[in-house]
């Protein structure tokens, strides 16, 4: 073998899915269409946001290297949803979109065992049905145990700008042909879905007094390896769309591909384009724009909330119909991308495929869409592709102990349909998922696998540590005829209001920490019981191999469904839609009795 | 699916729900014995495994409800393999009610059908032999019990839960939006809807109501006469049950201080209970004897009081009770409902005072669709106990509103069919303009 394992691709999943193969030891080659654009922000320039913000900060606790980057590329930072309760509140970031990419590929560079070359992959070699390496567009056969493939947008990549088309995976980058079409005759199953970015826009060129500024807050680290961050903050602008906007959208939207039926793929409802909301939403006066700076010392601005692909003309028109864009200098016009995309029902809870095996898939080619949602994949491909090289079982994270699990089990066991956005109310149990108990839950297992580093280690078990003692410090002290422990339990109780002076020594963190857990308390106890249902559920294991021809009580609709997700535990099968109960009943029995 | 696969402890009545000598409630799961003892005469522990042990059961104020059997089974052992008891009680259906009743107040739930037969499979009490005999009962009985759960709902009450649903969905959809874009994207305050939230609860709680009622015609009614010695009781008694006694062996109450018997009026089964004077309380076996007459009175559905022809009448008037006198034939008191045990006269009238008021309540809701399942009041219940928690959370802040608004949602799904958070999305997608 050449090497230990091969990744395809290089953007957010693809560094995650290289750097836990390379940090585990495992050599490593990483294949790229372009060393120039490692780590590339295509679209927002900003890692975080509601949900998003939580799966970042799980990639940190497991060992991942998201947050390390934000940390150091942030240009501003912000807490969302303050006032809405802990559960759904999340950092985001604006980044330097051009240092945040060079700051990955340097990261890859320096980590041992891992090795970057540029070339762009056509086939797998696959031998006795396993996946045993790649075939490049130069003719290059390299061979490995195992391989990752992350081509987000890139696999037959199509971009439409109005009347204009062209094959790219990106403005101005070649899309990845061939590969879909090897993937194709190998039986996996593809469809096409789309994504759009909006126009980026001169910042000379804007009249920001017309518009409303937004700060950040004080910035503060997305990585539990950083006690503080230091960073500058630049200011983002709001603005509106009004009447005349809309007009102009509503007048040329025959010109558009996708009103125009151009594009078949489908795109996301919950981050449409502005012609759809203008379209289905006729009643609304006005749509927000933000107007957000890609980088220090760069003059593009990205306009978001304006993703499109009418025709240029048009979109300058709509464009100089907002305030404070009234002049704007369009830098990069806006544009739809349709891609091909693999059906991730035909990936294991691992994200190994059940059609080529030792081949494992992350990344928005399995249907999402969003960096952290990418990088989140690529990492716990990473992870399994590293355990099954160590011969392991492979490592699923549940949906009660992280989002990365909801993500990875809502996509492998239902499938999607739209490109899929992690939101918190995907999750059964969002009290107990909160982002800044991320390390809580998720660093233990990055500490077994052997991918947290040993100072991340350490820091977890300090961190325990103060945990443990802040809580018995409020134990012991009284408070207003109370213990504090009691008194933080009422709402708006503030623990650095309670006058303790041995707290003053704890950090931040652990402070906020403890205060949470002890006023959500009841709360998080009445969903630790729910959970615990789903856990028992999931701990009920199905061989992957299991035979459910073999099993007569079983309806024939249901025996259809389950052979074609192949569940890995009776809770996976419970969670098929259309899989009825007394089937689920007659399964459960089966595995018991060890048939299949 | 939801209430499956866990350890919480349930109960189910084992035997056909009808009056009989012998009834068999049984319960599983992880502590029911200590549950139970709290609420049983004799001992538990320390008895083997399968023993059966005599005692009596009581209420939760020391009131006794039964003398009965109990079975222990330790987990491992019995049916299910988990930690479980059989209770053999007298069959008649309001003792069968009060252990129910007895057995929730515990903490233990009402199984679901095919509950008892799927914990059996999960703790592999069933070899492979017995299991694929077994297998194919199941799923034709799971598959069943789901069916009956959707046809026993009448299209009005369905029509209910769905608006009811729809609505619960709007509120937390339009609550997820916010909670899931931020302040950026949807600036608007969240503002808690307690006027929608009131309408919901009040309309839930009105259709829970209605199980008293419609359960009369299931699950039967208790009516207590009550009234001195010689007033007529006993007379009225025997003549209610010399033209409507339920086909059924008679049998004594548990105790001698009254009697009970099963009765039919107007296709509503009845146990009709003539006690002891309530007026004179002499030595303490009469006490005793009044006390129970009280216990009684608490838990009847509908009290008759029974006045001698020309007795003075200082009987609480409440919505359950009715007044009326005896010696029709003597007194002829023109104000009320009298009869006559000699000549029959008046009786009918009584019998059918006795049935108005017992559907009495159903007048006031007959606006709202009829349930008839302990199941469904408990789905409608819960649900309106999650609404009114969603309230009360507003202060901890919306996340926490969010999550009771979910549990209500899926405390409908009994009634409505599985509720997923699919459906939150697609409904948050399609109501409102989202995304930068």
């Amino acid at each position: 073998m050449d090497y230990d394992a091969i990744v395809i691709g290089g953007g957010h999943a693809g560094i995650e899915a290289c750097l836990a193969l390379s940090r585990e030891g495992f050599e490593t080659l990483l294949v790229t269409q372009s060393l120039d654009t490692i780590g590339r922000m295509s679209c927002n320039p900003s890692i975080g946001g509601l949900a998003k913000g939580n799966l970042v900060r799980e990639i940190d606790a497991l060992g991942g290297e998201m947050a390390h980057l934000i940390d150091s590329t942030m240009i501003q930072y912000r807490i969302l949803n303050r006032r809405r309760g802990p559960a759904v509140q999340a950092p985001r970031a604006q980044a330097d979109k051009f240092s945040y990419s060079r700051k990955a590929k340097e990261t890859l560079e320096k980590q041992s065992h891992l090795h970057l070359f540029m070339d762009t992959v056509t086939d797998f070699i696959v031998e006795d049905g396993e996946c045993r390496g790649v075939v490049t567009e130069r003719g290059w056969r390299i061979s490995s145990s195992v391989v990752v493939l992350t081509t987000g947008t890139f696999m037959d990549g199509r971009i439409f700008i109005g009347e204009y088309d062209a094959s790219a995976g990106r403005l101005g980058e070649n899309a990845a042909i061939g590969l879909g079409d090897s993937l194709r005759r190998l039986g996996f199953h593809t469809g096409r879905m789309k994504t759009g970015t909006p126009a980026r826009v001169l910042l000379s060129s804007l009249d920001l007094e017309e518009m409303e500024i937004q700060e950040g807050d004080k910035e503060e680290p997305f990585s539990f390896d950083n006690d503080a961050v230091s960073r500058p903050s630049l200011p983002c602008y709001v603005t509106y769309t009004n009447e005349e906007t809309h007009r102009i959208i509503r007048e040329n939207i025959s010109r558009s591909p996708l009103y125009g039926g151009k594009i078949v793929g489908k795109g996301p409802r919950y981050c449409p384009s502005i012609e759809d909301k203008v379209v289905r939403f006729p009643d609304r006066e006005r749509h927000q724009i933000f107007v957000e700076p890609e980088g220090l010392g760069s003059e593009e601005m990205y306009l978001n909330g304006l993703s499109s692909s009418l025709p240029e003309d048009v979109q300058r028109a709509f464009i100089h119909s907002i305030p404070g864009l009234r002049h704007a200098e369009v830098m990069r016009p806006a544009y739809a991308v349709e891609y091909d995309y693999l059906d991730p029902l035909d990936l294991y809870p691992t994200l190994e495929s059940k059609i080529l095996p030792s081949l494992f898939i992350a990344g928005q080619t399995n249907g999402t869409s969003g960096y952290e949602e990418a990088a989140a994949q690529g990492l716990m491909a990473g992870i399994n592709a590293a355990e099954r090289l160590k011969g392991n079982k492979g490592i699923v994270l549940s949906r009660t102990e992280a989002y990365i699990g909801v993500l990875i089990d809502d996509l492998v066991t239902k499938g999607t349909k739209e490109p899929y956005r992690m939101f918190t109310s995907r999750a059964e149990y969002r009290l107990s998922l909160r982002h800044d108990t991320a390390d809580e839950r998720l660093t233990p297992i990055g500490i077994k696998i052997g991918l947290a580093a040993k100072d991340k280690a350490e820091r977890f078990e300090r961190k325990r540590r103060e945990l443990d003692e802040v809580v018995s410090i409020l134990k012991h002290k009284r408070c207003g005829g109370k213990s504090a422990y009691d008194r933080l339990k009422e709402p708006g109780q503030d623990i650095r209001e309670l006058g303790i002076a041995e707290l003053a020594d704890y950090p931040e963190g652990v402070l906020s920490r403890v205060e949470l857990d002890i006023r959500y308390s009841g709360y998080l106890l009445r969903q630790e019981r729910e959970a615990e249902k789903t856990r028992r559920e999931e701990n009920m294991a199905i061989p992957a191999d299991f035979d459910y021809d073999s099993i007569d009580g079983i309806s024939s609709e249901s025996r259809e469904k389950l052979k074609a997700v192949r569940p890995l535990s009776l809770g996976q099968a419970m969670r098929i839609s259309g899989v009825r109960v007394s089937d689920i009943a007659v399964l459960a029995v089966a595995i018991r009795s060890g048939r299949g | 699916m939801a209430h499956y696969a866990t350890d919480e402890p349930i109960y189910a009545l084992a035997t056909p729900y009808s009056p009989s000598a012998l009834a068999v409630i049984r319960a599983s799961g992880e502590g029911v014995l200590s549950l139970l003892s709290s609420r049983f005469s004799s001992k538990l522990e320390g008895r083997a495994s399968g023993s059966a042990v005599h005692g009596f059961l009581k209420d939760g104020n020391g009131g006794l409800i039964d003398e009965v059997m109990v079975i222990r089974y330790d987990h491992g052992h019995g049916y299910t393999g988990e930690e479980a008891f059989e209770i053999m009680c007298h069959g008649s259906l309001p003792v069968i009610r009060m252990i129910s009743k007895m057995l929730e107040e515990l903490g233990i739930r009402e199984a679901e059908r095919g509950e008892f037969t799927y914990r059996a499979f999960m703790h592999g009490r069933m070899d492979l032999t017995e299991a694929e005999a077994v297998e194919e009962i199941v799923s034709a009985k799971t598959e069943r019990a789901g069916r009956d759960a959707l046809s026993r709902l009448t299209g009005a009450i369905r029509a209910e839960a769905d608006k009811a649903k729809n609505e619960i969905l709007d509120i937390l959809a339009s609550l997820e939006v916010q909670l899931d874009y931020g302040e950026d994207d949807v600036p608007e305050d969240w503002i808690f809807p307690h006027e929608k939230v009131d309408r919901i609860k009040n309309r839930l709680s009105m259709i829970a109501s209605t199980y008293s009622s419609s359960r009369l015609y299931s699950h039967g009614a208790s009516v207590v006469l009550i009234g001195r010695t010689n007033a007529g009781k006993s007379s009225l008694y025997n003549t209610i049950l010399k033209e409507n006694r339920a086909i059924v062996s008679d049998e004594e109450g548990t105790t001698r201080d009254y009697i009970e018997s099963d009765a039919v009026i107007d296709g509503i089964p009845v146990r009709l209970f003539d006690t002891a004077g309530i007026r004179e309380a002499e030595g303490s076996v009469e006490r005793e004897g009044i006390r129970r007459s009280r216990d009684l009175m608490k838990d009847a559905d509908l009290i008759v009081y029974v006045l001698d022809g020309d007795e003075t009448d200082d009987y609480p008037v409440s919505d359950n009770a009715i007044h009326v006198r005896s010696k029709k034939d003597i007194t002829g008191n023109q104000d009320y409902l009298s009869f006559s045990s000699i000549t029959g006269d008046g009786i009918d009238e009584v019998i059918k005072a006795i049935k108005e008021k017992l559907v009495s309540s159903d007048a006031a809701l007959s606006s709202v669709p009829h349930i008839d399942s302990e199941r469904q009041l408990e789905a409608l219940e819960e649900t309106v106990e999650a609404l009114e928690d969603a309230e009360k959370a507003l202060p901890m802040g919306e996340d926490v509103v969010a999550m009771y608004f979910q549990s209500a949602l899926s405390s409908l799904s009994a009634l409505t069919g599985e509720v997923t958070n699919d459906d939150v999305l697609e409904r948050l997608f399609s109501s409102f303009c989202l995304g930068k």
